[in-house]
């Protein structure tokens, strides 16, 4: 796999646990654009790939701004990407992925942000400053703001370790035309956030996970012959079977860093199913294209792909 | 009034409407205003120039590949065809054409400007692109995806340079 050649521009304490770093190409040629709200893969030589949300200002096109987190009970990456990673060091990166966008038609835009969780809506902010765009950030944060100086204009800090956590409801207001509302952070402010806008019209409220929700096995999972297209290989597979070993043990490529339903990484085009969608990232409309092969299973007796 | 009897050679004359390289893959195309090609090798500046490769193809090095062309009608075609606005800069070739007949030159000599070209195949369109683009450009690049060529004699390519038969 291709990565984007980067180099390691700057890299300072921006906040508890946090470490921000500033991406460049070698020789500062601008970078393949990014939408507000993308992120990309870091690829540390460990091999243990990781997704972080873009926190730069779009328009800046020679940079990728990211701030990770320490996880000291992570996977392993965020360590390596504090204690090894210096200045100056090359680090290979993917293409950015978009899976919680700006909605284009919105008016106002209400954002709920928990600690880290507020990386995506930096980049979201700056561009709605740059288009004269109506938004406003909730940031819940414990103690020590996260990545202090770079928040934007429109913040409204509730520090939950001075005063509970407010109710999102009262947050977010009731649903109108127009209003749209995301929410990043742990999975247990984004149940909150689902809980409280149950009832909002379809399509306007929006999560990102950045710890992909553990996954029961699904009832409706049956064994299923899984083929792909272009090359004919197929393999029987009993239910419940995950798709990313199978497809590679066939010789598919495919792509993959969460391995959780949540990054986009793994989006397969699929020709018969139908599938079980298991991911948190893939819209309606395009589920009846794609699935995400990491969580994805079959409801039928046959799964063909387009690989 | 009389023919000549014999056969008909066509012809056919194009200019040169874009420019454009970059020093890796995945990194946006720039705009030039001229391109050096040198002979046997590629495009200065390029991700494809041999010996300091840096394209996403690169591991799969192709002697053939040295400068890559490709014809402003088909951004039209795609345009009116597909509903999709493929621009110069998107279609990741080096040479934007108007008026080449790209798909008839595999195995011909041709001149870009003063410089020499042989066509040796017609590129293929890669799924990268439509990552890169978020444009489903995939299918309707298929057949009209541009010509890879190697250069036979170098020199600066400018905008506006003819294109014609050798």
């Amino acid at each position: 796999m291709r990565l984007i050649r980067t180099v390691v521009r700057e890299a300072v304490a921006a906040g508890p646990g946090i470490r921000r770093l500033v991406l460049m190409d070698p020789e500062g040629w601008p970078l393949p654009r990014q939408k507000p709200g993308a992120h990309i893969d870091l690829h540390p030589p460990d091999g243990l790939v990781r997704a972080y949300s873009l926190c730069g200002d779009p328009a800046q096109q020679d940079r990728y701004v990211v701030a990770v987190k320490r996880e000291e009970a992570g996977r392993g990456g965020s360590l390596w990407l504090h204690d090894a990673l210096e200045v100056g060091a090359e680090i290979g990166v993917s293409l950015p992925r978009c899976t919680f966008p700006l909605a284009p038609d919105a008016t106002r835009h209400v954002f709920i942000a928990g600690g880290i969780g507020v990386t995506p809506f930096l980049s979201m902010a700056a561009a709605l400053e740059r288009a004269g765009g109506n938004y406003v950030l909730h940031l819940l944060h414990r103690g020590a703001l996260p990545l202090p100086g770079h928040l934007p204009r429109h913040a409204v800090l509730h520090d939950t370790s001075a005063a509970p956590r407010p109710a999102l409801a009262d947050l977010l207001g009731a649903p109108a035309p127009g209003l749209h509302a995301y929410c990043c952070g742990p999975n247990g402010l984004i149940e909150a956030f689902e809980a409280a806008t149950r009832d909002w019209p379809s399509g306007q409220a929006h999560v990102e996970h950045f710890v992909p929700p553990p996954l029961p096995p699904d009832p409706e999972a049956r064994p299923f012959t899984l083929v792909l297209a272009r090359s004919g290989a197929s393999a029987e597979l009993p239910a419940g079977a995950p798709l990313l070993p199978a497809i590679k043990a066939l010789g598919g490529e495919v792509e993959a860093s969460c391995e959780g339903g949540i990054c986009g990484a793994c989006k397969v085009r699929w020709l018969e199913g139908p599938p079980l969608h298991r991911d948190r990232v893939l819209q309606p409309e395009a589920r009846r294209e794609y699935l995400m092969a990491c969580v994805a299973g079959c409801a039928g007796p046959r799964l063909v792909l387009d690989l | 009034m009389s023919h000549a009897p014999g056969p008909v050679t066509p012809t056919w004359l194009g200019v040169v409407a874009h420019l454009h390289v970059t020093a890796r893959a995945f990194l946006p195309m720039r705009p030039q205003e001229a391109i050096t090609l040198i002979a046997g090798r590629g495009i200065e500046g390029d991700r494809y120039m041999l010996g300091i490769e840096e394209g996403f193809y690169s591991a799969k090095p192709e002697e053939g590949r040295q400068v890559t062309l490709f014809e402003a009608e088909a951004l039209e075609a795609i345009r009116r065809d597909h509903g999709i606005e493929l621009l110069p800069e998107e279609h990741r070739r080096n040479v934007t054409t108007r008026g080449v007949p790209l798909t008839h030159l595999v195995g011909r000599r041709f001149r870009l400007g003063a410089c020499l070209l042989e066509a040796t195949r017609l590129s293929v369109p890669c799924r990268h692109i439509e990552e890169i683009l978020e444009k489903p450009v995939f299918d309707p690049m298929i057949n009209r995806s541009g010509l890879n060529c190697r250069i036979l004699e170098g020199g600066v390519v400018r905008v506006g340079d003819a294109v014609r038969p050798a």
